[in-house]
This record gives structure tokens, C-alpha cells and sequence, in this order.
């Protein structure tokens, strides 16, 4: 993680600039940002802690509490309603326990329910990590949630 | 002189320096623009909406911390529509503030609460909304209480400015709170315990900790003084109630960089009524210090005085000019002795800081710290780091040249490790290829040196700086002299004492004997003023010491006259930039203490004599200095000592005798970071 920060901070003015991506970084390497993992961003860019966790806290894509080794962020904006998000949310619950905002006991994924992704012509659609996922239905977002573990 | 435009506010004519915001220029003007986060100085964030103004011709509002003054401009600031918008803004603040004015500690000071009474709100029109955040009252010094911040940011804004990055905004929206990196407590949190945060607050959310029920502004007398704790002197204003101290804030003005004081220029008074306090004249009785009126312990240091054979004086620096020409006259005339010496030769000769310049550091744009390691984590120097750093922040260039790696280094242009001398003599070098611009003697000294990238890189920094400052350790000061021989750049031997430029400048130095050598020789009597940084007992047949508290010194003392500390004392000292400023009596003596000029007086005419008064002219002893001259790139040896060691031993008694000792306490069991 260190080796793929000192690169990100070859192509930036100033270790500043190169907050977002670094902590994106940090992310991605423990699926969320831990004080320590904040406190070596700091070190690695040499900012202060109080920017660090500033910028983190300030941005809603970054995870500040434990979560799952995969994000589902799922619509529920008009669109992705009217063709049934709820009830894809309601069956995130019903059979994997993931509420909004939560993590599975097993630690395998994290549900975030997100605004309008913009594909409201194929809704409703979801986002797994960074894949998109359209035309959900109860049958093939099983099928497609088997393929991350 | 910068150029000026001419606009109008509120249609009155109205000239302004080029490129200033709006607000300054009407606060110029005498028209207040209400504002909550506009801190002078800083630059504007446009964060509060409470400046909104209209621009005749323009759409909408432009915020006046943000936009700047063009000619021809028309401006309004107190619209029946803008008033609206104010409204507006201080009815939202104020669905989230305690309304609980009657018992706040920043009643009549506070800027939302005379907004709100301007616009005439007494409660807000939206749901209230209750955070009930914990207050961090975990430390004696400042207390945090999130649930008062109205989210201005001016705190954050001095924390960052001035490089110590404690507190920063975490969140986002309505939630979002100002706290440390990972909300901790503020002594977990690497903060110095400056205060400045206190300072920049509008409001109550930050505040000296034992504020509580010990007075509200108004009942405050508030002096003008400097403090004297180390070498920075820094502008102070105190507040007294009832001739106690209630509290000391930074008295330099608003938009300076000097506007900065320590942990021990802020709550170090505590020291001055505590158990560390001596206030009444006291002998050596057998193995015993006991009390004793003035006229006895005069009569005795008189008899010693003058019974004596070989006598040394050893003085402070921490003492004012009236006190300094006073002791000079006393050990010339009266005591007669050339053996006297101040703290100033352990890290400093007379000439360099008689040679320093006189230095706005709010013009310099070009900054060389060379040999010099100012840190406000270990309190050395932290007003010229705290100085340093911000002017950084505002744009001036930074280079250190020090033997060490140092944290100033991290915010330098240019950070040149290695030996500082040396170092120097490649600056030099580098700048007279550029310029092609040298005399002889200096082209001499720089046969056989060649100038590195580093060295090249900085001289580029000189070509374009119109203001440059030195600042140097006085060991390097005649090595420094000798680029500003080459260049415009001022150069100022930094000393550890508040008035060592004073105490120098008026005629108090070393006549004979050095400091050291009279504190190591024998003596049959050692008269030693102030708090100094000697421990043990010199040997000596009879040691008087006058010092306002229970110095190493003290205890081994065989007679001790107790003299008033400088928040009881006035007169002047000259600074580290060579300004002159007023110290102000704030509190009156506490017990029998007396300022030193008073007790050498007394000493006079317990020796048969009267103390007349000296001729020094320290304003004049300030301007007339020795043309720079060309001398070696070398280092003088023996004033190499730590500026945060020294600061810490001249001021222990008033650490252990104040809140500062919590600090020690806590740093040692680590518990604290720095």
C-alpha cells in the first residue's frame, strides 16, 4: 500500500493533492479506514492526522467503521423504487441480514443505500465494489452476489 | 506604497489600499460589516454569510471577506434586504446555540450574542437542535465545549496557519464538529496548549479551563505589557479583577504574525502567588533561610558588599532596561566591581547583539533560519516558529540551514542539512555568481568554495525577495552578516531571553570576568540577579541573590532579596527584532517584593551612597551599530545550548509553580504527545 502511495504522490503538485487517492488506497487495502490506517496515510504523505481524518470524515465514500470485504450500494431513487429496489432491499435483509448501512455477520459484504447512479433506463441497478449491476431481480441479483466472496 | 482605489460604501467616498477585501476596507472606512469567521490577517473563507454585501450592478451578494475592492466600486452593506439575510443566518446559528447568555463566560464579548441583539432575536424561529456533544476538559488549560461552536472555523484556521494542525473540521453538514484528528482529548492530540484557539473563538466554545465564575469581560482591567519568559518577548495583554490575574491573552495586533503567546506566556502566572513565590527579604541562619525586614537584609548586603575582596554580579537578561542601566551604574559606582556578566555571554557576545537589525517580520518575505531551531512543541523560541510558519503560510519563502534535520525543514523552499558554516560560505557563493556583484574580501573568502544545487536553489530565493531576514543563532551571526553584505537581508542573532538586546543596549555586559568564570571562580561575594540557569552552590563566602522565586540559586542562598516578577514590574525592554516595547505593571507586588531598580537604589544608600541615574540611551545605543564587515564563514564556539533547554531552566520555578507543571507531568508519562 505504502509502494502504490509513494507512486500517486509522483503525479500530484503537492502531498495534499494526493489525499483522496491515497486514502482510496488505504481502503481498498483493509475495506475500511481504521485509525491506523488514517494515521500511515498521514505519515506517507506527511500531513497532519486532523487533515486526514478532516477529508475522510468530510467525504461520504469513505468508510470510518468496520465493513465488508464487498460494498453493495444499492438505489432506491425513483426510478430504481417504481421497479423495485425495496424489495431487493427487503431481501438483502431477509436473507443475507444486511441492513442499510450494516455489514453480514460473516464480514462478506456491506449494504449502502446510495442516490441515483444514473441508470434509471435499466433500473433498478446497483453498484458491487465498482461493478454495475442493471435490471436487478430477485432471481439474478442471488446470482450475482454468489460471485463475490 | 501600494496603490489605492477609491469606491464607494454606503455612498461615502472611500479610498483603499489595492487588492484589499472589501471588509478591511471598510472597517478602514468606520463601517462594520458584520462577520463571524473573518479573522484579520487570515485570508477570508466566505464561510458564514454574514459579510454578504451588494455590489451596485452586480447580481446578487458577494461575501466582503472574500471579494476585492475595485476602483470605481459601489457598494452596500446595510440593505433592509441584506439585514434580511443576516437575519437569516444568525435565526439558523442560533437553532443550534445555547441560549443560556445570562451565565456565559463570554457574555459582552461574544460576537453572535451582539448580532443577535442587533437584529433583535431572542429565539430562533427553527426546531432547536441539541447536540450534547462531551466538553474536553480533560487538561488545565483549555476547555472545549463543541456544543457553543457555530462552526466559523477561525480556530482551525489559526491551528493550521500557525503549523500546529490540532483541530480541523470532521464531517460534514449540520454534524460536523471542530475536534482533533480522531476526536481525541487535546492532550492526546499533539497540541501545545498555545491557546491561540481561545483567542480566535467568537464564541464559547473555546476558553481558558478556569475561566468559570472568574469574571466576565467587563469587569476585567486590562494591561498592555510584554512577557519576559524567553527570548521571544512577546506583546501580552493581561487581564486583573480584584488585583489578580484572571487571564493573559496576545496582545500583538490582530493581523500580525506576532499575534502568538506560548503555554507559559498564557498560564504561567499561576506562579506568581504560588508555593514557588519568595516575597519577603530572608538570611541564611545556620543550615536556615529565615524572614527578615528589608532594612536588615539591605544592612547585611551592604556590609558584604563592601567588606569584600573579590566580588562577582551575575544578572539575568530577563530584566528590564531601567533595571539593567540601574545595576550597571550600581556595580560601577557603588559596588565597584568590573566583574559582572549576564546570562546573554551562555549563548550570545555582546557584539552580535548590538549588530542586529531591526526587523518587521510582517514585510519579510525571504526568511533564513541558520543554526536557529525555534520549536513551539518544546517551547523554544515559539513565537518566531509559531512567526515563521504562518508567514509561510501567507506566501514568504522559507530556507534552514542547520547541522541537524529540524521540523522547520518540512515547511522550508529550501532545507540544507549540514554544516552551518560552511553552508553559508556556498550561499554566499551561489549569490555572488548571480549577482557578479562582490568585493574583494569576500571574493577571497570564497576562493575554493563551490556552491551546490541546494546553495543555488536559495540564492535564486534571495533574486527575488524584496524584504529577506537572517535569523541566525549568535554563534553564526558574523558568517550570516556576510550575505547581507551581499544582499538587502537584515540579520538577527536570536538570543534566549526576553531583553538581552535590551540589557546589552543599556551598557549591561561584560566588563571583566565572564559569566561562567565568575559563577566557577571563588568569590567572597556573588550578588546574582534573576532567574538563572545555574544549580548548585558556586564557591563563594556569601551569595545574595534578588529573585521573585525559589531558583537552585535561591536555596543555596545566603541572603535573598525578593524582587517583583515582570507582570508586576514596568519599564521597557528591546525584543528580538529590536523593538522597543512597554512593560506594565498588571498586579500590584505580591508581599514585600520590589522591583530590581528599587531594591539597587536601597542597596546604594545602604552603602553610603545615592544611585544616579545612568546616561545609556538605549534607543540610541539601538540605532548607532558597527557597519557590516567581512569576516570568516566559521562558527564562534561555546554558545552552542539548546534555546527550549535554556527557556525550560530560567523558567522552572514559574513551570513548577503553575498549571504548566500538569504539562511536565503529563508529557513524562507519556500520556501526553508533543
Amino acid at each position: 500500500m505504502l509502494k502504490e502511495i509513494e507512486d500517486i504522490k509522483a503525479k500530484y503538485p503537492d502531498t495534499r493533492a494526493a489525499l483522496l487517492p491515497a486514502l482510496y488506497i488505504a481502503q481498498k487495502e483493509f475495506g475500511w479506514l481504521s485509525l491506523d490506517a488514517m494515521k500511515a496515510v498521514a505519515n506517507a504523505l506527511n500531513l497532519p492526522e486532523s487533515d486526514v481524518r478532516g477529508t475522510a470524515s468530510f467525504y461520504s465514500m469513505f468508510r470510518l467503521k468496520p465493513a465488508g470485504r464487498n460494498l453493495i450500494q444499492l438505489c432506491t431513487n425513483i426510478s430504481c423504487m417504481i421497479l423495485g429496489a425495496e424489495r431487493l432491499r427487503d431481501l438483502l435483509k431477509d436473507r443475507y441480514g444486511l441492513l442499510p448501512g450494516g455489514t453480514t455477520e460473516d464480514g462478506r459484504f456491506s449494504l449502502v443505500i446510495m442516490e441515483c447512479i444514473g441508470a434509471c433506463g435499466t433500473a433498478p441497478a446497483m453498484l458491487v465494489n465498482t461493478d454495475l449491476y442493471e435490471n436487478l431481480t430477485e432471481h439474478n441479483i442471488a446470482e450475482i452476489l454468489g460471485k463475490y466472496k | 506604497m501600494a496603490k489605492t482605489v477609491s469606491l464607494k460604501i454606503n455612498g461615502k467616498e472611500v479610498k483603499a489600499a489595492e487588492g484589499a477585501t472589501l471588509l478591511d476596507a471598510a472597517e478602514e472606512a468606520g463601517i462594520h460589516i458584520p462577520n463571524l469567521c473573518y479573522l484579520k490577517g487570515l485570508k477570508g473563507i466566505g464561510a458564514c454569510r454574514m459579510c454578504l454585501v451588494e455590489v451596485e450592478g452586480g447580481k446578487g451578494t458577494v461575501p466582503a471577506c472574500t471579494a476585492k475592492v475595485k476602483e470605481g466600486m459601489a457598494v452596500n452593506t446595510d440593505t433592509e434586504s441584506l439585514k434580511e439575510m443576516r437575519r437569516f443566518v444568525l435565526d439558523l446559528i442560533l437553532s443550534m446555540h445555547p441560549l443560556d447568555c445570562m451565565t456565559c463566560t463570554k457574555a459582552g464579548v461574544c460576537r453572535l450574542q451582539q448580532y443577535a441583539y442587533d437584529a433583535e432575536i431572542k429565539e430562533s424561529s427553527f426546531t432547536r437542535k441539541y447536540f450534547g456533544y462531551p466538553i474536553d476538559e480533560a487538561n488545565p488549560f483549555i476547555k472545549r465545549d463543541p456544543d457553543y461552536c457555530i462552526l466559523c472555523a477561525r480556530c482551525v484556521r489559526v491551528c493550521k496557519e500557525q503549523g500546529t494542525n490540532v483541530l480541523d473540521f470532521m464531517g460534514r453538514g449540520v454534524g460536523s464538529k471542530v475536534t482533533t484528528a480522531h476526536d481525541k482529548p487535546l492532550q492526546e492530540s499533539a497540541c501545545t496548549f498555545c491557546g491561540s484557539c481561545v483567542d480566535a473563538c467568537p464564541v464559547n466554545a473555546l476558553l481558558e479551563a478556569d475561566r468559570w465564575r472568574k469574571g466576565r469581560e467587563w469587569e476585567y482591567t486590562k494591561t498592555a505589557s510584554a512577557c519576559l519568559a524567553c527570548g521571544n518577548g512577546c506583546d501580552i495583554i493581561i487581564s486583573t479583577k480584584d488585583n489578580n490575574i484572571a487571564k493573559i491573552n496576545s496582545g500583538a495586533d490582530e493581523e500580525s504574525v506576532e499575534k502568538y503567546i506560548c503555554a507559559i506566556g498564557r498560564f504561567g502566572f499561576d506562579a506568581l502567588l504560588s508555593d514557588q513565590r519568595i516575597t519577603v527579604p530572608m538570611k541564611r541562619v545556620g543550615n536556615e533561610l529565615q524572614e527578615t525586614t528589608w532594612e536588615d537584609a539591605l544592612s547585611i548586603a551592604a556590609e558584604k558588599l563592601k567588606s569584600a575582596k573579590v566580588k562577582g554580579i551575575i544578572s539575568s537578561a530577563g530584566i528590564l532596561n531601567e533595571d539593567a542601566s540601574a545595576l550597571s551604574k550600581l556595580a560601577s559606582d557603588v559596588i565597584k566591581t568590573k566583574d559582572i556578566d549576564t546570562t546573554v555571554s551562555l549563548y550570545s557576545d555582546a557584539d552580535s547583539m548590538k549588530s542586529s537589525d531591526i526587523v518587521d517580520l510582517d514585510a519579510s518575505d525571504l526568511i533564513v533560519l541558520a543554526g536557529l531551531d525555534p520549536s513551539q512543541w518544546q517551547r523554544g523560541l515559539p513565537a518566531l516558529d509559531a512567526a515563521v510558519r504562518k508567514r509561510v503560510s501567507r506566501g514568504a519563502k522559507l530556507i534552514v540551514i542547520n547541522s541537524a534535520e529540524t521540523k522547520a525543514g518540512a515547511v522550508a523552499a529550501v532545507n540544507i542539512i549540514g554544516d552551518e558554516a560552511a553552508s553559508l560560505a556556498q550561499l554566499a557563493k551561489s549569490i555572488s555568481d548571480k549577482s557578479g556583484k562582490a568585493s574583494k574580501d569576500i571574493y577571497a573568502l570564497l576562493s575554493g568554495i563551490n556552491s551546490t544545487e541546494d546553495s543555488d536553489k536559495a540564492a535564486e530565493l534571495f533574486t527575488g525577495a524584496k524584504s529577506p531576514v537572517i535569523f541566525c543563532s549568535p554563534s553564526l551571526f558574523s558568517a550570516s552578516r556576510n550575505i547581507s553584505i551581499l544582499t538587502s537581508a537584515n540579520v538577527v542573532a536570536v538570543p534566549f531571553e526576553a531583553n538581552a538586546r535590551g540589557v546589552i543596549a543599556a551598557g549591561l555586559e561584560r566588563k571583566g570576568t565572564s559569566y561562567q568564570d565568575i559563577l566557577s571562580g571563588k568569590t567572597d561575594a556573588l550578588y546574582v540577579i534573576g532567574e538563572t540557569p545555574a544549580a548548585g552552590r558556586p564557591d563563594t563566602k556569601f551569595m545574595v541573590v534578588q529573585t521573585s522565586y525559589w531558583t537552585d540559586l535561591a536555596k543555596e542562598a545566603d541572603l535573598i532579596l525578593p524582587s517583583t516578577s515582570y507582570l508586576e514590574s514596568s519599564g521597557t525592554i528591546v525584543n528580538y527584532l529590536g523593538k522597543i516595547k512597554k512593560v506594565h505593571k498588571a498586579v500590584p507586588p505580591a508581599g514585600d517584593s520590589k522591583q530590581h531598580k528599587e531594591i539597587f537604589a536601597d542597596l546604594a544608600e545602604a552603602m553610603g551612597t545615592t544611585l544616579k541615574a545612568s546616561k545609556t540611551d538605549v534607543k540610541k545605543a539601538l540605532k548607532t551599530k558597527a557597519k557590516a564587515k567581512v569576516s570568516p564563514f566559521e562558527k564562534q564556539s561555546g554558545l552552542d545550548i539548546d534555546p527550549s533547554e535554556f527557556t525550560k531552566s530560567i523558567n522552572k520555578s514559574v513551570i513548577t509553580g503553575s498549571r504548566l507543571a500538569w504539562l511536565e507531568e503529563c508529557l513524562k508519562a507519556a500520556v501526553c504527545q508533543s
